[in-house]
């Protein structure tokens, strides 16, 4: 028999001992093909297993060398991965039987999956039903950082290790390059208004030490400690102006702190909004020009979520977040060196606290958030109970549940309460503990330095600005842990905005594009074979050739594969092997951007998006004037129900077209895609749940769209089928019939019998209208 | 008082089998003592209903694989053609129960997790290696959120990034250790 040639690194490399095992055994081989490891053995456990194809046979064999299966490849009469609940197995249809092969994980599926099909294909070949051999096109499925190996998402994303934390920081700072001038001022705002706040504690010991207590026997002043600007106020006399001068300077301090927080809080505003919107915007652009599979691998709730409130929680954080640390930090270090320098001895002591304050904070935070985190999934589970119940009260009265709804309710009340009610508990318990290990560290100062006024060494006014120091210095303390959190979360906001922008894009264009501004509309599949995970072909061997201008409709049961056909021609996807070629190009060589502007959708749910319906029409035309968009609508049949409507072509269509019957948002999509002018159309089932006159009307108008394009049209209803010149018939991924419609129902093929069930279904439809009557 | 039910109903069943023309909508019981599972020469595993026929390979599934995982068997000759259902798989024989077994164990393969030794995380994927039933095994998930299924009251099934799933029918049984594994990580 003949085999092709296949290499043998891409898959996995059979240890020199098993091979050498295989060797000894008196079944005769030339040489081994390939052979791929699983990680599953026989008998259910992980470990090592192997399926290794000779040229004259399949075997499997242990991590030991033990053969367990031996067959020979003649009498292989087919072959298949099945998957099971999470894993899978090659199953073998031999002249003595079924075999259950090999098993294996999920982590191997791909790889099984690939070898099953190439075999499939190879006998198939040697059976005489296929023209061609397989080709060996394995690709490996997982993505890993071509840097540093990290397993990756998709091949989409970049790597998380190769993008580091702080370089988040600073592609967020980059953003603020249009603006840097502000950026300056906004650090020297910050420094300035830090620096101010260091003043008040220092102007009060100057009040207390240098004017109240200046005259009192009761404090005898250290005299070596005084400062400066002490002794400028103990020179003022009398002691009354001294203090109103002290007053006003600390009234001037006040209103500059006040000024500068202000300006500083006003211009982090201005910057924030605009970093945000920046980032926001470079996203949102970008998502547009990715592929649609980055689409779906995500929900539109993830993608919709990068867009909104990852980039929310990241402006949140710039702008109050990122101040208030900023200062915090530069209040922290100044303070620090304000206490130090007044009295270094005192410092030490208020170190004391730190730790237990840090830590005790960081487990309070921790555990509340968890808390809290519990006890809002509870929480969202009682709305979905209330949501469930309240959505279907005529079904829970119909069937007479309300007693089963109301304790349904009550557990999952229960529930929530009891999460809730922890999370206080936790609060209400050890909150004041912590508040008092703060508390704890102004006792040892007052202690402490109350020791050092006894002994006549500190001052009372130091004593006093020092107090005034330590509350403003354990004070952000308390909050490290959840602002770390709160930064660490918008960082991954960040991360994840980041990600987006990083994504390769659809098509890059390196030169090699063709840039085709008139396709003709030429379509043709060679040995097309696709599936959203390469190992699970959805599409198998298409081979179909379209001329210009001839109409294709698309034959098949539900997930037989026309959607996808379709998929590919639009090239939201790529064939994972094969061709699929526009007017004899590669279809990846296609400058998209000409494809897309020269292929038209009417789609099963027309999209339409809010706004009139005349700026919908000209949706891709957007200087189409208004005689074409009239004469596209009419085209449609459409301008019959427009001219109706109060406000014409001005009509708001609502969100989805929600204010429009399906049968009319139906013809705007058509008089859209008339109006777009394509030359290649793509109608999906464009005549479903209307009624008779709608349904004749909607047919009247694609007759006018398909006129001289080429078109692809999938309809479940054959009869909407009548006017196509080819019916192409997918069976389970595969083309097995085409023709015209009298050649395929004379064939009495697969077509044959939809046509025979489609036609019974109506008779009975049409005896019940009958007898209704 | 359940699988009486279903006996009598059986015999019901056996009867409207014999008159093809009927529209036959009711599920066939099958019970334990008229089933024999055996394996072929190839090792397949071979289903005789007593003195009716005996189907060259069966696919066992699971009707309750969750909540009711040892009962209701659903017997079938392909994917699509069931042959009945088996609701006490414990009535019958122990050589029958031990080829039912294997074959249920080939099609669910999830992976009881027994023991986790550490899960670690580096660039929001977290390792995790743990002792299964099927040994000891290392994996990865990314984003706990999403690959984390809570079902209530409390079993966990985790989806590594390959696509295999693992459960933990109760984490609150699990041992301190690993219990402190994941509520880390929760």
């Amino acid at each position: 028999m003949s085999t092709a040639d296949t290499p043998t690194g891409t898959l996995d490399e059979l240890p020199e001992s098993i091979e050498q095992t295989l060797k000894t055994l008196d079944i005769h081989f030339e040489k081994i093909r390939f052979a791929v490891r699983s990680d599953v053995i026989h008998t259910g456990t992980f470990g090592e297993e192997w399926f290794v194809l000779t040229d004259a046979a399949i075997f499997t064999v242990t991590g030991e060398g033990e053969v367990l299966h031996y067959i020979p490849y003649e009498s292989v009469l087919g072959i298949r991965a099945e998957s099971v609940v999470d894993a899978g197995l090659v199953v073998l249809e031999t002249h003595e039987g079924t075999i259950d092969l090999i098993r294996y994980s999920n982590s191997c599926a791909a790889k099984f999956g690939f070898v099953a099909r190439f075999i499939g294909d190879e006998i198939e070949f040697r059976d005489g039903k296929r023209d061609e051999p397989p080709v060996w096109d394995y690709k490996v499925e997982e993505h890993s950082c071509k840097t540093c190996g990290l397993l990756l998402a998709d091949e989409f994303s970049p790597c998380p290790a190769c993008t580091k934390k702080h370089r988040v920081m600073l592609r967020i700072f980059s953003y603020m390059r249009p603006y840097r001038g502000k950026a300056w001022i906004y650090t020297l705002l910050v420094i300035v208004s830090t620096l101010i706040f260091l003043f008040p504690p220092y102007f009060t010991r100057i009040l207390i030490d240098d004017i109240l207590l200046l005259n009192d026997a009761t404090a005898p002043a250290a005299d070596e400690n005084i400062t400066w600007l002490g002794q400028i106020f103990r020179s003022i006399q009398p002691a009354v102006l001294a203090l109103s001068i002290a007053i006003g300077g600390l009234l001037v301090v006040y209103l500059t702190r006040v000024l500068f927080t202000v300006l500083h809080s006003r211009l982090s505003a201005w910057l924030t909004f605009r970093i945000a919107a920046n980032i926001r915007a470079h996203v949102y652009e970008h998502l547009h020009n990715l592929s649609i599979r980055f689409f779906d691998k995500r929900t539109t709730g993830t993608v919709i979520s990068h867009i909104t409130e990852d980039s929310e929680r990241l402006q949140d954080f710039l702008l109050e977040g990122l101040s208030f640390l900023s200062v915090q930090l530069f209040l922290f270090f100044g303070i620090g060196t304000m206490l130090f320098l007044m009295n270094w001895k005192l410092a030490c002591f208020v170190l004391i606290p730190i730790p237990i304050i840090v830590m005790g904070a960081g487990w309070f935070w921790r555990k509340l958030r968890s808390l809290w985190h519990r006890a809002w999934r509870r929480r969202s589970k009682l709305f979905d109970v209330v949501n469930d119940s309240v959505s279907g009260i005529r079904v829970v009265r119909a069937f007479g549940q309300q007693t089963s709804e109301v304790s349904r309710f009550d557990t999952a009340n229960v529930d929530t309460r009891e999460y809730e009610t922890k999370a206080e508990l936790i609060w209400a318990t050890y909150y004041h503990p912590l508040l008092f290990a703060v508390q704890f560290g102004s006792l040892i100062i007052w202690y402490v330095g109350g020791l050092d006024i006894l002994t006549g060494t500190m001052t009372f006014g130091t004593l006093i600005a020092f107090h005034a120091y330590l509350t403003m210095f354990y004070e952000p303390l308390r909050y490290v842990s959840p602002l770390i959190n709160w930064a660490s979360r918008s960082m991954t906001a960040a991360e994840r905005l980041f990600e987006v922008i990083d994504s390769q894009p659809e098509q890059t264009d390196d030169g090699n594009l063709k840039d085709m501004p008139n396709i003709l509309g030429e379509v043709q599949f060679r040995n097309m074979t696709f599936g959203y995970d390469s190992h699970k072909p959805v599409l198998k061997d298409i081979n179909l050739h379209v001329k210009p201008g001839e109409m294709i409709g698309l034959v098949g049961h539900s997930g037989a594969g026309k959607s996808t056909l379709i998929n590919l021609i639009c090239r939201f996807y790529t064939p994972d092997g094969g061709k699929l070629e526009i007017d004899g190009e590669d279809i990846k060589q296609v400058n998209l951007r000409d494809l897309r502007r020269q292929i038209g959708v009417v789609l099963q749910e027309p999209y339409l998006f809010s706004g009139t319906i005349g700026e919908n029409i000209a949706y891709a035309n957007p200087d189409a004037s208004m005689e074409d968009i009239i004469t596209a609508a009419r085209a449609a049949n459409a301008h019959e129900f427009i001219v109706k409507f109060p406000d014409g072509y001005d009509t708001e269509v609502g969100e989805r077209g929600g204010s429009l019957s399906g049968g009319e948002r139906q013809r705007i999509s058509i008089a859209r895609a008339i109006l777009h002018n394509p030359r290649i159309l793509i109608l999906d089932e464009a005549t479903s749940s209307v009624d008779v006159e709608t349904e004749k009307k909607i047919q009247q108008a694609i007759d006018r769209l398909v006129q001289n394009r080429t078109t692809f049209a999938i309809a479940h209803r054959l009869s909407t089928l009548r006017n196509a010149d080819r019916l192409f018939v997918i069976e389970k991924g595969k083309g097995v019939e085409c023709g015209s419609h009298a050649e395929l129902m004379e064939k009495k093929g697969i077509y044959y019998k939809l046509v025979e069930t489609q036609r019974e279904a109506a008779n009975v439809r049409a005896e019940a209208q009958i007898l209704e009557r | 008082m359940q699988d009486k039910d279903v006996a009598e109903q059986n015999k019901d069943n056996t009867n409207s089998t014999k008159e093809p023309e009927q529209d036959d909508f009711t599920q066939r019981f099958l019970e334990a003592k008229e089933l024999t599972f055996s394996r072929s020469p190839v090792g397949t595993a071979r289903l005789e209903i007593h003195n009716e026929v005996c189907h060259l390979r069966v696919i066992v599934r699971k009707l309750m694989p969750l909540s009711n995982p040892d009962k209701y068997i659903s017997l079938a000759a392909d994917e699509d053609t069931e042959i009945g259902i088996l609701v006490n798989p414990s009535e019958l024989t122990s050589e029958s129960q031990i080829i039912l077994n294997e074959e249920l164990d080939k099609r669910y393969f999830t992976p009881t997790i027994k023991k986790i030794y550490r899960v670690k995380e580096q660039f929001g994927i977290h390792e995790w290696e743990v002792e299964t039933e099927r040994g000891r095994v290392t994996f990865q998930v990314r984003g706990l959120n999403q690959n984390i299924k809570q079902a209530l009251p409390a079993r966990l099934f985790v989806t590594d990034v390959r696509g295999n799933r693992y459960d933990i029918p109760d984490y609150r049984e699990l041992d301190a250790k690993s219990f402190h594994q994941i509520q880390r990580h929760l």
